[in-house]
């Protein structure tokens, strides 16, 4: 049951080998990730923790003959149960019992960040400190005395400032001395006040007593808290216990005795404790030599977060981002396209001399056509766009953005972190569908996933500004837009009617603002560009063979052909609309390309389509089935069930809204 | 843990009692205790708003938006509804420091 490894197995561990296991811990916003990325740099693997949609970010790096394996865990602010990343987080650090975690610890907030320190003593792990942003600290006036913040908790706390650099060689050193014994831990115990301590000694000696073998894997102090604090996942632990249901009742008891005289429930005595100590800790190592005086962050705060001024801004910014992302991308894109028909020509060539034409046809086509396809949206508009997203994330910009659209939000049972991914939509969905995660339920995550779908992303803008825009006029593209985020309101408002369980209200951290670190944003766009390049382009590629074996047998005309009433018919486009409509599943502004070619085929060019063709169109690539990228982010976040069910709606939905809209247009348009 | 003794004995001289969203910008209070789920009530002491802490709050938007509360040094936003189910203890202007 329990494949974790006893506390006298990890003695002898990966030390002798040479090879290092670290986790970094703590809060988010403390610079944790600036951290990892400077010990790490480009060899980091990101993935998912094993079977759960929670980021696991691991690097290695050399130092002092040792060879050491970097675990990112994620930003959290407790070891409860509140989400999947603090189970995550506790169960790595107390069954894979790494050789040492390092406590990332905001000098700027220190009291709110010890109380997650002192729950790493809690689970008695081997940690250091890194003291970090200890210059954003100096700014605000607070000095640490880190000598004696050292001795207090009994572990070394080593000063950084993470996205300088400075401080993390002193902090691989101190890991090393640990590891080699030049540097004795001896961390202070944590101890409660009067009854609470009684009451956890009481039950500490039930639980060792009782639950022997739970003991070598958690400490049997802290399996007593988390009774106390009736933590449900230690609680379904001790289920498969003989004596479990016995020890369960008794803690039961003596928590509604605790509770009974304090008038609190259990997890809040219990952190409030923990605060009391962590405040005590704080004031004794802290002092604040000048009173603050209102910094520039602090004025850009006030101006970006105004209850007028904000929006503005927030508008301003994120025009700002699609221009970039749209205008750049389209430049670059013009420029790889020519260079890889070219080339594509070129081997095309070269093959057709000892292939047979269907053969040539399936690998330019397909298989390097969907290279190039995996490129042409990589390079122009996924780079671009994880830039800025870096540079956002670590300005501090993002938190802000949420807290102006909170009320938005809540229109569609969402709360304003939801604008975050949906603002990534513009970009890429893919990325946004990843982002869903900052969201705390699954129910939560879902929903926002299932409206940020829906956003036009640059792909689809090119289809409805190419299409559109350039035939029909700015203000039909604009209206096109409109329609859009009323569609994602009503439809975000039926799901979330739909949906069962609570809406969940804001609770969020709003980091102080930061000048963002070149290297660390080149660091995340490169990791995440090439995340990207191993999950998408296997499905791109396939998904792009798979359609060309399709049209080289003759299928596609078939399903053309039984399309037909649908594309003519219901929608009132031309019949050929259907090809690009089945490729557009692959990238959603090959739609366009491939509209032309297809109509060129039938001696037509894209104006002798008629303005609410164009429309229709443009609408139904919109909203139908998300591009074949985005489908595989959705089954990774989401599973297949899922990710088939928005596909399913998004179709249906595209179809429904296309034939409605060609009749209703036809009334009101003359063409 | 006199600490603790004195966070609560702030907490219970709850002569005057009002919810965090009624506070004014700039206003500061002692939170005597919140209201809702024990998730909710969980989550917000993990956060550090647990009874008898002074919070000050820095930002109120208009329409039932959020608000914006300074609590242990850091800065914390809150939904209206969030906020809406903590309540304070008001601490007068000379009380301030």
């Amino acid at each position: 049951m329990f494949n974790g490894k006893t506390r006298a197995e990890t003695e002898k561990n990966s030390k002798n080998k040479g090879i290092l296991r670290i986790a970094l811990a703590g809060n988010a916003n403390v610079g944790k990730s600036a951290i990892f990325n400077q010990l790490t740099g480009l060899n980091q693997i990101v993935g998912n923790w094993p079977g759960k949609t929670v980021e696991r970010a691991e690097g290695t790096l050399h130092f002092k003959g040792y060879k050491i394996r970097v675990i990112d865990l994620p930003g959290i602010y407790s070891l409860s149960t509140f989400s999947m990343e603090e189970i995550v987080s506790r169960d790595y650090i107390a069954v894979e019992k790494p050789d040492m975690i390092i406590n990332v610890v905001d000098a700027s907030a220190l009291e709110r960040n010890l109380y997650f320190t002192l729950q790493l003593l809690e689970l008695e792990a081997p940690i250091i400190i890194a003291l970090n942003q200890v210059d954003l600290a100096a700014k605000k006036g607070i000095r640490t005395d880190v000598q004696k913040l050292s001795e207090v908790l009994g572990i070394p706390v080593v000063p950084t400032v993470a996205i300088t650099g400075s401080g993390i060689n002193e902090l691989l050193s101190t890991v090393v001395a640990v590891i080699r014994g030049e540097l004795k831990l001896n961390p202070m115990k944590v101890r409660f006040g009067g009854e609470i301590e009684e009451k956890i000694q009481t039950l500490e000696k039930i639980v060792t007593d009782k639950l022997a073998h739970l003991c070598t894997v958690y400490p049997a102090r802290w399996i007593a808290i988390k009774l106390l604090e009736r933590d449900s996942d230690v609680a379904g632990k001790l289920k498969n216990y003989e004596n479990g249901n016995a020890v369960l009742e008794y803690a039961e008891k003596i928590a509604a005795e605790l509770e009974k005289i304090h008038g609190e429930t259990s997890p809040v005595i219990l952190a409030s404790e923990r605060y009391s100590l962590a405040n005590k800790i704080a004031k004794e190592t802290t002092t604040i030599e000048s009173p603050p005086k209102i910094s520039l962050e602090q004025k850009l705060d006030a101006i970006t977060t105004h209850k007028i001024l904000g929006y503005p801004i927030l508008a301003t910014i994120a025009a700002l981002i699609f221009t970039i992302i749209f205008a750049g991308g389209n430049t670059l894109s013009d420029i790889l396209n020519p260079l890889f028909a070219s080339l594509s020509t070129h081997i095309a060539n070269v093959l057709s001399q000892f292939l047979p034409a269907a053969a040539v046809e399936l690998i330019t086509q397909g298989l390097f056509g969907g290279i190039v396809a995996g490129i042409t949206i990589a390079l122009p508009y996924i780079i671009p766009f994880y830039v800025i997203l870096a540079l956002l994330e670590d300005s501090g910009y993002l938190p802000r953005a949420a807290f102006l659209m909170d009320s938005a939000m809540h229109k569609i049972g969402l709360h304003g972190k939801a604008f975050i991914p949906l603002m990534l939509g513009y970009g890429c969905s893919v990325p946004a569908c990843v982002g869903c995660r900052i969201m705390e339920t699954e129910r939560e995550r879902f929903l926002t996933a299932f409206v940020v779908i829906l956003i036009p992303c640059a792909a689809r803008t090119v289809v409805i500004l190419g299409l559109v825009g350039k035939y029909v006029g700015l203000h039909a593209a604009l209206a096109l837009y409109a329609f859009d985020l009323v569609l994602v309101f009503a439809l975000g408002r039926i799901a979330f009617k739909a949906l069962p369980g609570e809406p969940v209200g804001l609770i969020m951290e709003m980091p102080p603002y930061k000048k963002p670190s070149a290297k660390i944003i080149a660091i995340k766009t490169w990791n995440r560009t090439k995340d990207f390049v191993y999950m998408a382009f296997p499905i791109i590629v396939a998904g792009s063979l798979i359609i060309e074996a399709l049209a080289l047998s003759g299928f596609i005309d078939y399903i053309v052909n039984a399309s037909e009433f649908l594309i003519s018919g219901w929608l009132g486009l031309p019949p050929v609309a259907g090809i690009p409509l089945i490729f557009g599943v692959l990238r959603k502004e090959l739609a366009l390309i491939l509209l032309e070619n297809a109509l060129a085929q039938q001696g037509m060019v894209l104006t002798d389509l008629n303005a609410i063709q164009m429309i229709v169109f443009s609408l139904v690539v919109m909203i139908y089935i998300p591009c074949i990228a985005t489908i595989a982010a959705c089954m990774r976040e989401f599973g297949w069930r899922k990710a088939l069910a928005i596909v399913i709606v998004d179709v249906s939905l595209a179809l429904l809204l296309g034939g409605i809209a060609y009749r209703l247009l036809s009334l009101f348009m003359n063409v | 843990m006199e600490l603790r003794d004195k966070e609560k004995q702030n907490s219970q001289n709850n002569e005057q009692i009002v919810s965090l969203t009624s506070l004014q910008e700039g206003a500061k209070g002692v939170i005597a205790h919140a209201v809702g789920g024990f998730g909710l009530i969980r989550r917000l002491a993990e956060m550090g708003l647990t009874p008898g802490v002074e919070v000050k709050l820095t930002k109120k938007c208009p329409f039932h938006g959020p608000v914006e509360v300074e609590v242990r040094g850091v800065a914390l936003a809150l939904g209206y509804g969030v906020a809406s189910k903590i309540f304070v203890k008001p601490l007068g202007k000379e009380q301030n420091v």
